[in-house]
């Protein structure tokens, strides 16, 4: 009798296996913007030129950078209201500093942009505030800090100061400028530290179960600060490359992109609440949602529906994308 | 009128190709309690979906009160007088013992929709007096304890069963599980009480708890009643043998494999105090001894346990790990020094569902896998298989998503991922096989054994007064966060467990 017990847990077990290799949960993101660009592509066949394409990946480096910073705090369980402001404020920053400090100025608004997300998260793994509250008010004071430092005008970047960051959005090698090939660098080595490494694995476990990682003896507070402190440098990069693009920084250059990019790693399958995120595929949301932006207009809708057209798949791309089973309770 | 108040003819029940309950036949009399027993898959919760008509049988009929009944649902069941107590409780926690009485009830609440408050009050006080429980009606569910909440979930299968026109059935699943000591007592209790006012049908996996409540017993193994059995003048190691199919030997304990501690104290705690959870605890742990604490759920055991591993504050006394001194406070700190907790609530503190076994093996000491600075999944594989080899954990898939394993399953990997590497000196098990059945139960028992012998020093606050004396060198028995008791349990001289109730209360 025992027999036969263990051959039908061996069968449902077998059967689970078969259903997990067979889950597209992880190609949703990707059968998303095939469908996207398939729809665009029926509608407005000449609108998926060589060029146009380039343009649409070029123009989803900056979401997507910003994107992949927002995934290390949404696998942790926070969300960084903070990031895009951050952005902004480093750009402004970089402005600043470059001409007195040369060449290490780029160092130095990285480490500041590190830095202040590692303030953020301080807050939230200490005082235990939850990062909604905290990153919406890092948000408001790192949005002021920017509109004093650059006394509410728009500071331009030019000559050797320019050129330190110039080569991010300059030269093509290959098809794209450097910023997507930084952007997928970035992707590709949070994909490494997240699969191959114990700190990947650590960030992954506090999503989960901080109650478990904390008595696995892993530093759960420090998981928290550091994954803050990582989207901090990804605004940074952000905000460098936004710098390169647009020879300037201003206040509230990039603060639009917050929600955008927060979209784009939903879209890209990362959990609200914690413990799921694929690098590559934040890097496909980020896609997903610039052709979400640009389509309406591609396709000749009326400027004033654009944004429901927005809307309204940004939702639907959410519901195809995010795995409900995972999420007991929606808030 | 018929002589049975429930009884099930041959009832079968087929998920796919799996056979989850094959002709099961019984009968439960009025004013009788009849037990269940049965290992994790045997059959018992899908007998009792059934039953609550969560479940519809592929073939066979459901009497109730002499007629054949067709169970459409829970409300329907206690309609027809069946009200099921499900192990896991039920009850919403930041609402008052009334309004959970008369969730799913809110049609018959009050007139005009409006509540009529002191009606409800009176009413659920009469409901809690059938069980002979004092619960304040208007009390906060959270404030009460684990078995107060227990006898509120009883009254409101009462409730449920109200109307019906028969002698009522209650199903409690699993009622003792979670229970201290003293608690079963009430329990026992209770269901003498239910025992005036219809029938219970008792399902349990602890042996003992069976023979003491029930009148009769039905075996369960495989999908199938295997035997049944008058309660009175039947053996534990009978009904152990009928439900496992195999002896249970006289040795469920593996007291054969107890060897002699060695010198080294691993562990020694003095004078550790806590104010309002333990005073003046002393405690000394050598390397290769099991020493268990028994204690009710206010005694303090678990707190003290929690305060060795750094989940518990103290403001006296000290901890030393072979003979240093262990900063309090931090599960790392105590980690670092090779202490080993394998926390009760598993799925809370344990494990980290959507993980795979292997990254929740690896988690603690991940070094046993390291790459230089990466992780190297292929010794992740290799490590996983080994310890799916040596304690049979099922799926034996490393890449398995450990939320979807069984509890015993879940259990094995909590604690072999304290042996993957041989730094642990000390090991702290609390409710090491709670919830567990037999099979899993012997899996953790032959591995705390093996413990021992490679030196750890063992802490044990056991399910069952039996288990902390089975695996226990020594017992230390709590009292109001005091240590009253300590008795020797060498492996020919074993306490009772009178001995340790005088104790305890």
């Amino acid at each position: 009798m025992t027999r036969v017990i263990e051959r039908t847990s061996a069968g449902q077990s077998a059967a689970s296996a078969w259903k997990k290799k067979l889950s597209l949960r992880p190609v949703v993101p990707f059968g998303m913007l095939v469908i996207l660009v398939a729809i665009t592509a029926i509608i407005q066949p000449s609108f998926f030129t060589a060029a146009s394409v380039n343009v649409l990946i070029e123009g989803s480096a900056l979401i997507a950078i910003l994107a992949l910073g927002q995934m290390f705090v949404l696998l942790v369980g926070g969300i960084d209201l903070s990031s895009a402001a951050v952005g902004t404020f480093t750009a402004v920053l970089f402005a600043k500093v470059v001409e007195p400090l040369g060449p290490s100025s780029v160092v130095v608004v990285l480490v500041a942009a590190t830095v202040i997300g590692g303030v953020n998260g301080w807050l939230v793994a200490y005082l235990q505030i939850p990062s909604f509250i905290v990153t919406l008010g890092s948000l408001a004071f790192w949005q002021a800090a920017a509109l004093i430092l650059s006394d509410a005008t728009t500071l331009s970047v030019f000559g050797a100061g320019y050129d330190l960051v110039g080569w991010i959005t300059g030269q093509k090698i290959g098809p794209f400028t450097p910023s997507v090939w930084l952007t997928v660098v970035l992707a590709l080595v949070s994909w490494l530290m997240l699969r191959y490494t114990k700190l990947g694995q650590s960030l992954i476990a506090v999503g989960l179960n901080e109650r478990a990682a904390l008595l696995a003896g892993l530093q759960t507070r420090w998981m928290k600060i550091l994954a803050f402190a990582l989207s901090g440098l990804f605004s940074g990069f952000a905000g460098l490359t936004v710098v390169s693009g647009s020879f300037s920084a201003g206040p509230g250059q990039i603060d639009a992109l917050l929600l955008p990019a927060i979209a784009a790693a939903i879209i890209g399958g990362c959990s609200l609440t914690g413990g799921i995120a694929n690098p590559l595929n934040v890097l496909i949301g980020s896609l997903v949602l610039v052709v979400l932006r640009m389509v309406p207009t591609a396709i000749g809708l009326d400027a004033r529906s654009q944004q429901i057209i927005y809307g309204v798949t940004v939702i639907a791309a959410v519901v195809a994308t995010i795995d409900r089973s995972k999420i007991p309770i929606l808030k | 009128m018929t002589e049975y108040a429930l009884q099930l003819n041959d009832v079968t029940k087929r998920f796919g190709a799996v056979t989850a309950l094959e002709s099961v036949s019984l009968s439960v009399k009025p004013n009788e309690v009849v037990g269940i027993i049965g290992e994790n898959g045997a059959g018992k919760s899908t007998l009792l979906k059934v039953l609550a008509g969560i479940y519809q049988p592929d073939s066979g009929e459901i009497v109730i009160g002499g007629k054949k009944q067709k169970v459409n649902g829970p409300r329907h069941a206690g309609k027809l007088g069946i009200g099921v107590v499900h192990q896991e409780q039920s009850l919403v926690p930041s609402i008052t013992v009334t309004e959970n009485l008369n969730l799913g009830f809110e049609g018959n609440v009050g007139r005009w929709g409006l509540y009529r408050w002191s009606k409800l009050r009176a009413e659920t006080r009469s409901f809690l007096s059938r069980v002979s429980s004092t619960v304040d009606p208007d009390a906060r569910t959270d404030s009460l304890s684990f078995a107060e909440r227990q006898m509120v979930e009883i009254a409101k299968s009462l409730k449920a069963v109200a109307g019906a026109p028969g002698s009522p059935v209650i199903v409690l699943d699993e009622p003792t599980s979670v229970l201290e000591r003293d608690d079963i007592a009430v329990l026992q209790k209770e269901v003498e009480a239910l025992r005036e006012i219809g029938s219970v049908i008792f399902v349990s996996h602890r042996l003992d708890e069976v023979l003491d409540f029930c009148d009769r017993v039905y075996v369960m193994r495989g999908g199938q009643v295997v035997a049944e059995r008058e309660t009175e003048g039947v053996a534990e190691e009978e009904l152990y043998r009928l439900m496992v199919g195999r002896d249970a030997s006289g040795l469920h304990y593996m007291e054969d494999q107890q060897l002699e501690p060695q010198d080294e104290a691993v562990l020694q705690v003095t004078g550790l105090t806590s104010p309002g959870a333990f005073e003046g605890v002393n405690l000394t742990v050598h390397a290769g001894e099991v020493a268990a604490i028994v204690g009710t759920n206010a005694s303090g055991r678990e707190e003290v346990a929690r305060a060795i591993f750094g989940l518990h504050g103290y403001t006296a006394g000290e901890i030393k790990i072979k003979g240093e001194v262990l900063k309090p406070g931090n599960p790392r700190t105590a980690i670092s020094r090779g202490v080993g907790y394998v926390p009760a609530e598993r799925k809370v503190e344990g494990i980290i569902a959507g993980m795979s076994i292997g990254q929740n093996l690896a988690m603690i000491f991940s070094r046993a896998i390291a790459f230089g600075p990466f992780q190297s999944p292929r010794r992740r594989r290799e490590l996983s298989n080994a310890w799916i080899d040596r304690l049979h954990i099922r799926p034996a898939d490393p890449n398995a998503d450990i939320g979807a394993l069984s509890g015993g399953n879940q259990q094995k990997v909590a604690f072999a991922r304290w042996m993957v590497e041989p730094d642990v000196r000390v090991l702290i098990l609390d409710h090491p096989t709670r919830g567990l059945d037999p099979g899993a139960q012997q899996d953790i028992y032959a591995h705390i054994r093996e413990a021992c012998e490679s030196g750890v020093a063992v802490l044990v606050l056991g399910d069952t007064l039996q288990e902390c004396i089975g695996l226990a060198h020594k017992v230390l028995v709590m009292r109001d966060g005091m240590v009253t008791a300590l008795f020797d349990a060498p492996r020919t001289h074993k306490p009772t467990p009178l001995d340790l109730i005088k104790e305890m209360v």
